[in-house]
């Protein structure tokens, strides 16, 4: 488990290294002790924005006109609407026991999602991005760091600079976890008796994810309140924005696509790949934070009334 | 003592059946091409329908009855039988022993039928079952299951016991089929298949039966399959309902055809509320949890439906997205109007599962009450983070049989308290990499038992224990560590508990132990020679004036099954 500090992982002096080290920086940036990506921005060669744009290029080209922009831009509207309610959602703490309060939050990210799935949008994303290698995770990271735009519209929906920092040095330096979604082309059949037909696109299963343990928390931190400490609802609300910010980063590069393309076509692989990432990265710190409870973790036992 | 026959078609064609370990578990070969019913002096049989209302006083209302396969609906394994007490335990004796005459899986639970003679019904693998006199243990029939070639089993030709109702006893069957025989003659009424045994689907549970409803499962988790609870009619067998624990909407695309939350044990009810609740196993792949993301809801935990429809009404999850193995498949204990020590009672469901903590739920809404301290030692769990690790083998406890595999806890109203039989050796996981195009890596999962493990540097040496749990508080209140050089020595099978205080269960190196429930002290102890791998049955015979504990004996099971038996062996006290 990372080290959090108000919910968001915590950046010690090894993980800035690492972190700069993936991404390419080595000169005077490095040798600082602290950095925001704001810091970084126009350090960074972006190298391989070459090949981030023939990968979205082929996006592009195989989505145009198949996606809905009104329907895209009405729930990416609402979509923001209740990232910003995240801090409300911590304040909250534990929800009652009718509680459906973050199943709104998933609502219009289940209406993207749903959307994308049936216009085959994650097949095409699929098809055309590589597997989590640190090349990649490298690569998008230098893209994203570099594309202000992708971070301000976080930065709009309440995500601080160190936020949005930690989210990025944490899923870049967890590059052996990316690594093992492996995307669906390249499972083979009869590891585990589990046939591939039936498992979804890796970046439909990061998004899906997100939205199937939002659906779930209600239920989870109710039933489970006699277990819950501060600690762990900060938790839940630090991996919650890491998630949030893949899921919004997925939502708003096919609004985009799908209407003003502002983004040039490295900027959609960015974002697209770093949202995935996110939404990976987050989902399985949740799991690990906020799921797996040991006796260490929990609220001590009462012992009987 | 013993009763054999020397002729015995029904035991002749289950001898005959060999179990073959094959790429991906068992098989069966050698099977009969139709099942086989051999009748021996079956006018011994009273012809008294079992009804509703006995079903419902089984074990705790009426001590001379054992009609189910948890003594009761509730499934707390409690008799009102009070013949046996600590005080004269040391005097309980061995009456006779059932050779069953087929040295296969012995994890079933004789029920007995009350009357003029008590009946037993029992079953063991490969689906043989007899019906006995329960005073003299003579076999009155023997009945043999033609199970179809392709059978794919997980573990061994389990089966752990009838459902009875009227006029006739049901059993589940490895082809993934419930069986409906005449318990008075032995002969077939009806069959029905709920899944298909060449996909992976089998069951091996004790069904139960409610109000007009056969109500069963589904096993083959290991094997991409989805799981379900179905009802039955009774009568004929059609399906009344049928409820799938991986709907589409809680999985990711299709993963949810391959989710696995099979629920391969026996589900406990609650009569007056008419709420089932069933134990679920893990989602499906096991160990790799990247293709089915989110928590896979309605896997690992208890998932409680409405009888009456099938309808799911709550789930609480013990190992969300689990990717330890980490089952919830011990049956439910149910307890109505348990005092909660501030002067309010609550209705609670209590769960031990394979992580190795006993859970408390409010039984309305699943809401966790109190989750005990740990029952077994916990090392490194969940620490092992998937797939990343793949250059270490980290040793880690509870293992992926548990805690607390499908051994059935008990529970006795008299002291409050849980029992269970846990497991307490290391297991590891390891990931293997599995090369396929152009060098692209994949990895799947695989496991080693004790002892093939390293040894985790605070493990304290023993292999199992039978622990004792306060569910409100959750309060360990004692536990028997068991520890011995023999790798076999871990817990199998099921406790027992009686209205005097008494709680029993068996052990993997033979042992039948009498314990007092309160303290937790050995007060008596049988030898039996040959591994216990089940849960255990008891009553009161009022034309004997003697209470009797039965117990299946003979080792079966995924690891350690140890030397094959063939044995009901049933024990006596007079009044």
């Amino acid at each position: 488990m990372s080290q959090y500090v108000n919910g968001m992982p915590q950046i010690g002096q090894e993980d800035r290294r690492q972190f700069l080290k993936v991404v390419g920086l080595t000169g005077a940036v490095a040798a600082g002790s602290e950095f925001t990506l704001s810091d970084l921005r126009g350090e960074i060669e972006g190298e391989t924005a070459g090949e981030l744009a023939a990968m979205g290029e082929s996006i592009r080209s195989d989505l145009v006109g198949t996606l809905d922009a009104g329907l895209l831009g009405s729930e990416l509207a609402s979509l923001e609407g209740q990232i910003e309610r995240l801090p409300e959602l911590r304040a909250m703490g534990v929800p009652a026991e009718e509680s459906t309060e973050y199943q709104q939050l998933a609502e219009p990210g289940w209406a993207i999602h749903e959307h994308l799935t049936e216009v085959g949008f994650f097949e095409s994303v699929e098809e055309h991005l590589p597997e989590f290698t640190p090349e990649h995770i490298g690569a998008t990271a230098r893209e994203f760091i570099n594309t202000g735009a992708l971070a301000s519209a976080l930065n709009e929906l309440g995500y601080s600079e160190e936020e949005l920092t930690s989210t990025v040095v944490n899923v870049v330096n967890n590059k052996e976890r990316l690594a093992m979604w492996v995307p669906t082309k390249n499972i083979p059949a009869g590891v585990e008796g589990f046939d591939p037909a039936n498992i979804a696109p890796l970046h439909q299963r990061a998004s899906a994810g997100v939205l199937l343990w939002t659906d779930y928390l209600d239920t989870y931190l109710w039933q489970n309140e006699v277990l819950m400490t501060d600690t762990i609802l900060d938790n839940n609300y630090g991996d919650l924005k890491q998630m949030y910010a893949g899921l919004h980063l997925l939502a708003n590069a096919a609004e985009d696509l799908a209407g003003s393309q502002e983004l040039n076509d490295a900027q959609l692989t960015a974002a697209l790949s770093a949202g995935a990432a996110m939404m990976i990265v987050g989902q399985e710190d949740l799991t690990n934070d906020v799921m797996r409870i040991t006796d260490e973790m929990r609220a001590p036992r009462t012992g009987g009334a | 003592m013993a009763s054999i026959h020397q002729h015995d078609a029904a035991v002749e064609a289950a001898q005959n059946i060999e179990m073959v370990e094959v790429e991906d578990g068992y098989t069966l070969t050698n099977l009969p091409e139709e099942s086989i019913t051999q009748q021996f002096d079956i006018d011994q049989i009273p012809q008294k329908d079992v009804t509703q209302e006995m079903r419902e006083a089984s074990a705790k209302e009426d001590p001379t009855s054992w009609l189910m396969y948890g003594g009761g609906y509730q499934q707390q394994r409690h008799t009102s039988a009070d013949v046996i007490t600590p005080d004269n335990v040391e005097d309980l004796e061995l009456e006779y022993l059932v050779q069953s005459g087929v040295a296969s899986s012995m994890e079933g639970v004789p029920l007995v039928v009350p009357g003029d003679p008590p009946v037993m019904y029992q079953t063991n693998g490969p689906n043989h079952a007899k019906a006995i006199n329960a005073r003299t243990g003579e076999t009155l029939w023997s009945y043999t299951y033609a199970n179809p070639q392709g059978l794919l089993l997980c573990c061994d030709a389990n089966n752990r016991g009838f459902a009875v109702h009227g006029d006739k006893v049901y059993m589940t069957t490895l082809d993934s089929g419930i069986v409906a025989l005449n318990r008075y003659t032995g002969e077939e009424e009806w069959y029905t298949s709920t899944g298909d045994h060449e996909v992976g689907y089998s069951a091996t549970w004790a069904p139960i039966v409610h109000e007009g409803k056969v109500i069963t499962g589904s096993a083959g988790g290991e094997y991409g399959v989805s799981g379900f609870v179905a009802a039955l009619d009774p009568s004929n067998g059609e399906e009344v309902w049928r409820t799938n624990t991986t709907p589409s909407e809680e999985w990711a695309g299709d993963s949810h055809e391959h989710g696995a939350g099979t629920v391969w044990m026996t589900p406990t009810l609650d009569p007056e509320s008419g709420m089932i609740h069933a134990p679920v196993g893990n989602p499906g792949p096991d160990f790799d949890g990247t293709v089915r993301p989110g928590p896979n809801r309605y896997t690992i935990g208890t998932l409680t439906l409405d009888a009456e429809d099938g309808s799911i009404q709550w789930h609480y999850g013990e190992s969300p997205h689990d990717v330890w193995d980490y089952d919830s498949s011990a049956p439910k204990i149910r307890v109505n109007d348990m005092d909660m020590g501030d002067d309010s009672t609550s209705d609670v469901v209590i769960s031990p599962g394979k992580t190795a903590w006993v859970y408390t739920m409010d039984a309305g809404n699943g809401q966790l009450l109190e989750r005990s301290g740990e029952t077994t030692q916990h090392i490194n769990m969940w620490k092992m983070v998937p797939h990343v690790d793949e250059d270490r083998r980290v040793a880690f406890v509870p293992g992926a049989h548990g805690g607390n595999d499908w051994q059935p806890p008990s529970y006795n109203p008299e002291t409050g308290l849980v029992y269970v039989n846990q497991n307490n050796a290391p297991h590891e996981i390891f990931w293997e990499e599995a090369q396929y195009e152009a060098g692209q890596t994949y990895w799947g999962g695989g496991l080693n038992d004790w002892p093939d493990v390293s040894e985790p540097s605070n493990w304290n040496g023993n292999l199992s224990a039978i622990i004792a749990v306060d569910p409100v508080s959750g309060d360990v209140e004692w536990r028997d560590w068991i520890s011995a050089d023999e790798t076999s020595d871990y817990l199998w099978g099921g406790s027992i508990t009686t209205a005097s205080g008494l709680t029993f269960a068996g052990t993997q190196n033979g042992n039948l132990i009498a314990y007092d429930g309160e303290t937790g002290d050995r007060l008596w102890q049988f030898q039996l020679g040959a591994p216990i791998c089940s849960s255990l049955s008891s009553w009161y015979d009022p034309g004997e004036g003697k209470q009797y504990v039965a117990v299946q004996v003979g080792g079966s099971g995924w690891l350690h099954g140890g030397r094959r038996g063939s044995t009901v062996a049933v024990f006596g006290l007079s009044e």
